[in-house]
């Protein structure tokens, strides 16, 4: 016998005897309303042990998750409806008021509540771990404002000696106050710029840094005198990469000269040979070792990591030399050739050109096309200019616009075509600098490239004390590589599809400069401090979020919403009142109408 | 008097006594308090609180003192029967109510109250307000005189200060140093006094004698004075406990010393000069070329201003003349004296009149000349080279030019060279002819000077009626009034237009050459206008300068090269570069640049370990090793520039021993560092490639071979 049962034979038994009480009653007034009221009674509290169920048809709304997290404005948080949560406990602990409920575990809370279908974020947003594992749920962010500061910023981690640091990235001004931004750096400020009052500016600095080996600068921001944030910015200086250099000249001018003498200061590997008659050429080997340069063929190439040559003498060599230097491009070299003619030669390449006429030519103001660089007037004045076709890019132009340096790609190896006769003017000028600037640049776009042994990425880029890191690392071979961070070893799992990836993770736990060590070479690598960057976390986790969540929304165009049929419950409460009316209108009935 | 009226007045008298009272402890507590906020300020204090909380001490005190609240009306009568003896101990029967008074009381009291109102009541509070008025005014004075003192001492302290502060921040003086007086004897070109310093830190003028008088606290057996951390010298004790040393020395180079007392070495301290700067010499007049023309005086006005540190000793022009032609030219040298006495003055300014017909000067001759000045410390300085040129006006005259050139206008030359010699010509025959005569003369040379002028001037363009061959403008001028043929439109512009030059004419000549010419016009029509007034002597010059700018204006319009016969053989273009070469060697140079100097490497990787140091890792082996190498670095910087460098070779001494961090003391060194190392060239790298590339390079040659 069910238990509803029971009650329903016990409730008509006990009915029965109420209504022979009322009907045996020396009283006869209100009979007919005493026994409805006693009926009622009973039913009701019959109803009340055994609830009533009905089935319905709704539209189905799921139940939502409200996150509030980092930079949530109150007012925002009082105009939220239902329950409130956050993932920090420490966020709103002195806004009890607020009612926030605390949520230990967001993966665990979610499996735990499989109701919830949406989750509003609030505020500044959560960090990309935690974003995954909403990625099966309807996602609505409600971003905050964004926060004050440095909200981007960007530097080279790596570079290489005598380059520069070039720091750049946006503030956000939120103060009343002109604020001033500098990098600061070796006991001196290095650059600075001036963000206005209430506006959101960008900075690019740049300085040569004097280390060699690790550096910290600093990124500081004034106010006045008092320092509103001052971040770290640290780098790393690493040793140049020599180049070695074979020069072949037709005949020996002041150009080849300059340049020769100069990679040779420079302690770079410089083979020069000019033709000083019919097959015969003098030869200079300047930190290098003597080999014989009178035929150039692929073995001699192959050491080179740029060939500098004229159009006349890469006309004079022999095709099978030109077929070698092609081959020796294709495969990695640099060609620099050095347009010296109005017209093409007979037997070189054809680069298009055009001469001006010499009255109208001026000295010479070029610019890089990509970089930022400036050079100061080349005083000569440049008749040949390069025509620029449609597989060669133009590097360096002059200030009318006219191409002097083009870059051709040619295999693996680079072509530059340059129409510059007179850079060593620059040094005959006494602006040493800008001669070292424009060939260091020539260099660095002609050279061959160094491949490295192995690449490490660290993910995510901005390490931070206390959580972990990703350590993706590449590998020329497909052996298993020796990783240690901070002499601690790890065992790092290859990659299913690339078998020369390999992941390992590690949590870290000192910040500053860290070692990792990979296949015995040393990469340093900056852990951050939980507080460093605060304002740019913020702004990233930002961005972050509100990608995120218009991703999600547009996937949610496609779910239809759904009419459910639903069993529910009718509220005790009705039969409570019932009960207590009845139960009331029978006592007073007794009490004072009766009588 | 009645009775009722000697009560009340008794009343009124009481309040007016504590007024006085209270006036009186007033001025007493000023005064007190003004005292002694002088001291407070003395010793620092905050001048005004301790103002403030002395004088309400001394009010109070003053209140309880004279019990100002417990004067009551019986308190007074007992002060009035005190101090008048005419109330007989009887005052205070007056305060009492008549019914409580016996009968004698009520006699009493009848006698005494006639007395009332008493005269010279207040005779004695009022001398004794009168005294503390004094004593505050007293005090006032002296805290006047003291604080106006103490405030030009507290100025001077402070100028001192910063004086010493600009110099030298902070001066570390060891322990054991218990005065140190350091004398400077300037040079003696100088002029200046000996002046004596208690600071280490020397400021001198180059030369100077130094001389440090160290007196230490206790007995020193050996100290020592250390010059840019290489020359050690003994100090001299002075007297026998060994407490007083001295020693002396002529500084003439900048560097930086310390003291050693015993084998403890104390601080750095800079020494600093001031060089003397030999004599700014400007000259105000003449150009740096001047050319003297026929005519004018032969002489020329040198002023000029001479400028020095110190004093100057002498100065003098240094002339050069050279005269004659070609290769007879001789060169004289003289020395003009300025007659002026410069011995001593710091800044002067000096004409002369050179007289060059007196120093021997022909037309055609140059002089050449700079001053020379020397300064007290007979260092020498001298001016850019003047030069001054008489033109040679025979050299006009000479036909040489003309006679085996191109002669592109002779005949005007000629006109104006023939004007100049009728000119002289009348000249030596004005006095042999009538007056008449001569201004006839006069005026046709004037007006052969006017033709002259309107031929040159139509190479210009210029017009005038008067036109040497000009077309006078009748009826029947040069324009062919032919009959006009009925249409013929050209003919009749002619009519009206009135035609002569070719427009192109007026451009003949480059701008450059019109302006000469331009120029010999204006002093063509000077001379015009001299001779027409019959001043022969003075249109001279005028005609001599015509004369001469046309003479270069036909050397500039002659540029002639003599035409050379060549006759160059044909190449035979099979022969070329077919020559025996088996004797031509082919040079090899090998050559290694050898960097020795490693020192900027070194300081940069001292630049990172500072770096690591400011994160609190400690020096390592190797690496104070590089701390050494900096330190190294850093003295010869410091000895050539202490005020640079001084510092920071303090800092990198305390890093290398101290154990705390100090992050400023890093970066004052990191500082110095970045300025020794200077800006780099940038250099030729390579660019990196991921190791990935291994994969794509598999792909690319695949591609491109159609194989692996």
């Amino acid at each position: 016998m069910k238990f509803n049962e029971i009650v329903f034979i016990v409730c008509a038994i006990l009915l029965l005897l109420l209504i022979f009480k009322e009907v045996r009653r020396a009283s006869k007034v209100n009979l007919i309303w005493r026994i409805l009221a006693s009926v009622l009674l009973v039913v009701s509290f019959a109803l009340l042990i055994v609830p009533i169920n009905y089935q319905t048809t709704k539209e189905h709304t799921d139940a939502e998750l409200n996150l509030i997290t980092e930079g949530t404005d109150v007012d925002t948080i009082v105009k939220i409806k239902g329950e409130k949560y956050d993932l920090d406990s420490n966020q709103f602990l002195t806004q009890k008021r607020l009612k926030i409920k605390h949520i230990e575990d967001l993966a665990y809370y979610l499996q735990e509540n499989n109701d919830i279908k949406k989750v509003n974020i609030y505020g500044y947003g959560l960090d990309e771990q935690q974003l995954k594992q909403l990625e099966s749920y309807q996602v609505s962010f409600h971003p905050a404002a964004v926060p004050g500061g440095v909200i981007s910023a960007s530097w080279q981690k790596k570079i290489r000696e005598t380059e520069s640091l070039n720091v750049a990235g946006i503030y956000h001004n939120t103060s009343n106050t002109a604020i001033k931004l500098k990098l600061y750096g070796l006991g001196t400020d290095l650059d600075s710029s001036i963000v206005k009052a209430n506006s959101k500016s960008n900075f690019s600095f740049s300085n040569q840094p004097k280390q060699a080996g690790k550096a910290t600068y600093q990124l500081i921001a004034l106010k006045g005198k008092d320092t509103v944030t001052a971040e770290k910015v640290p780098f790393e200086v690493v040793a140049k990469q020599p180049i070695q250099v074979l020069i072949l000249a037709s005949f020996p001018d002041f150009e080849y000269k300059f340049l020769k003498n100069w990679l040779y200061e420079k302690q770079y590997q410089v083979v020069f040979r000019s033709q000083i008659s019919k097959g015969k050429y003098s030869s200079d080997f300047l930190n290098a070792t003597s080999v014989d340069v009178s035929r150039i063929n692929a073995a001699l190439l192959k050491k080179m990591d740029v060939l500098v040559i004229d159009e006349d003498e890469m006309s004079a060599i022999s095709p099978i030399e030109r077929i070698s230097i092609n081959e020796a491009v294709s495969n990695g070299m640099g060609l620099i050739l050095r347009l010296t003619n109005p017209k093409p030669n007979a037997n070189s390449p054809k680069y298009g050109r055009y001469e001006i006429p010499s009255a109208t030519a001026t000295a010479l103001n070029i610019s890089a096309v990509k970089e930022n660089l400036r050079f100061n007037e080349l005083p000569f004045p440049q008749t040949l200019f390069l025509e620029t076709s449609e597989n060669e890019q133009p590097l360096f132009k002059s200030a009318t616009g006219k191409s002097v340096v083009n870059v051709q790609l040619n295999g693996m190896g680079k072509v530059l075509v340059s129409s510059l006769s007179a850079t060593y003017q620059w040094e005959l000028a006494g602006k040493k600098t800008d001669y070292a600037l424009f060939w260091s640049s020539i260099f660095l776009n002609a050279s061959r490239k160094d491949l490295k042994n192995h690449s490490v990425e660290l993910i995510p880029q901005f390490l931070q004390m206390g959580n972990s890191t990703r350590i993706v690392t590449t590998l020329g071979d497909t052996k298993v590589p020796n990783l240690a961070f901070n002499d601690i070893k790890l065992n790092p799992k290859q990659n299913m599809e690339l078998p020369f990836k390999w992941d390992a993770v590690f949590w870290l736990t000192n910040s500053g400069w860290n070692t990792l060590t990979v296949n015995n070479a040393i990469e340093n690598v900056f852990v951050y401090d939980e507080l460093d960057w605060a304002n740019l976390k913020n702004a990233n986790k930002l961005n972050l979020n509100s990608n995120f969540s218009t991703r999600k929304l547009a996937e949610e165009i496609n779910l239809k919403v759904t009419e459910q049929e639903v069993t529910e419950e009718l509220s005790k409460w009705w039969f409570y009142v019932i009960f207590i009316v009845a139960a009331a209108f029978l006592w007073y009935e007794q009490r004072f109408l009766a009588n | 008097m009645l009775k009722t009226e000697g009560k009340n007045w008794i009343a009124d008298f009481k309040v007016k006594l504590i007024l006085l009272y209270v006036l009186q402890i007033l001025c007493i507590s000023l005064a007190i308090a003004f005292i002694f906020s002088v001291f407070a300020s003395y010793f620092k204090l905050n001048a005004i609180l301790s103002f403030t909380i002395v004088f309400l001490i001394a009010l109070l005190v003053g209140f309880l003192f004279k019990r100002i609240f417990q004067i009551k009306n019986d308190t007074t009568a007992t002060y009035l029967d005190e101090h008048f003896p005419q109330l007989e101990e009887s005052t205070s029967l007056l305060l009492k109510s008549s019914s409580e008074l016996s009968l004698l009381e009520q006699l009493q009291v009848r006698k005494i109250v006639d007395f009332f109102p008493l005269e010279k009541g207040f005779k004695k509070p009022i001398n004794k307000l009168l005294l503390s008025l004094l004593v505050l005014l007293f005090s006032i004075g002296v805290v006047f005189i003291i604080h106006r003192y103490a405030l030009i001492s507290t100025y001077k302290s402070e100028a001192m200060v910063q004086a010493s502060s600009s110099a030298l921040p902070k001066e570390n003086i060891p322990a054991e140093i218990e005065s140190v007086s350091i004398k400077i004897a300037p040079p003696a070109y100088t002029a200046r006094a000996t002046r004596s310093q208690s600071q280490f830190t020397i400021k001198a003028e180059t030369g100077s004698k130094v001389t440090w008088l160290v007196n230490s606290n206790v007995a020193v057996k050996k100290l020592n004075i250390i010059f840019n951390n290489t020359e050690v010298v003994a100090l001299k004790a002075t007297n026998n406990e060994f407490t007083q040393w001295s020693f002396s020395k002529v500084v003439d180079h900048a560097g930086f010393y310390q003291l050693e007392f015993d084998g403890k070495k104390s601080d750095l301290y800079q020494i600093e000069l001031i060089p003397d700067l030999p004599v700014n010499i400007k000259i105000l007049a003449p150009k740096i070329h001047t050319t003297i023309d026929f005519g004018q005086v032969p002489r020329v006005n040198l002023s000029l201003t001479l400028r020095d540190d110190y004093g100057i000793k002498d100065a003098y022009i240094s002339a050069t003349l050279a005269s004659g032609k070609g290769e007879g030219v001789s060169f004289t040298e003289k020395k003009l004296l300025f007659n002026v006495s410069l011995i001593g003055k710091k800044s002067i300014k000096l004409n002369k009149l050179i007289d060059l017909t007196a120093l021997g000067m022909k037309p055609g001759d140059e002089l050449y000349f700079y001053i020379v000045a020397i300064d007290n410390n007979n260092q020498t300085s001298r001016s850019d080279v003047y030069l001054v040129s008489i033109a040679d006006t025979s050299e006009l005259m000479s036909m040489a030019g003309l006679a085996n050139g191109i002669d592109l206008v002779p005949e005007y030359f000629r006109s104006q060279r023939q004007i100049i010699i009728d000119t002289e010509k009348l000249i030596k025959e004005e006095k042999s002819m009538s007056a008449e005569d001569f201004k006839n003369k006069s005026n046709n040379l004037g007006l052969d000077q006017k033709l002259l002028r309107l031929r040159y001037g139509k190479f210009l363009g210029e017009e005038a009626e008067t036109e040497v061959g000009g077309e006078e403008h009748t009826d029947d001028d040069g324009h062919d009034h032919a009959e006009i043929k009925y249409g013929d439109v050209q003919a009749l512009m002619d009519q009206y237009a009135h035609k002569h030059d070719i427009a192109e004419d007026a451009t003949f000549f480059e701008p450059e050459l019109k302006a000469q010419l331009k120029a010999v016009l204006n002093e063509m029509w000077s001379s015009e206008l001299r001779l027409r007034t019959y001043k022969l002597q003075e249109a001279l010059p005028f005609e001599y300068k015509a004369l001469r700018l046309l003479k270069e204006l036909q050397q500039k319009s002659r540029a002639y090269v003599a035409k050379t016969t060549l006759k160059a053989v044909k190449l035979k273009q099979d022969k070329r570069l077919s020559g025996e070469l088996d004797k031509i060697i082919e040079p090899k140079n090998n050559n290694t640049f050898e960097n020795k100097d490693q020192t900027n490497e070194e300081l940069k990787l001292l630049l990172t370990v500072l770096d690591q140091r400011k994160s609190g890792k400690v020096f390592k082996y190797g690496e104070r090793e590089l701390l050494r190498s900096g330190e190294a670095q850093l003295i010869s910087a410091a000895a050539n520039q202490p005020a640079s460098f001084l510092i920071a070779l303090k800092s990198l001494r305390k890093l290398s021993t101290a154990n705390k961090v100090v992050v400023s003391d890093i970066e004052i060194v990191q500082k110095a560092i970045k300025v020794l190392i200077g800006t780099e060239e940038v250099l030729p790298q390579k660019q990196d490639a991921s190791p990935a590339l291994k994969l794509s390079n598999g792909y690319f040659n695949y591609l491109k071979n159609g194989r692996e």
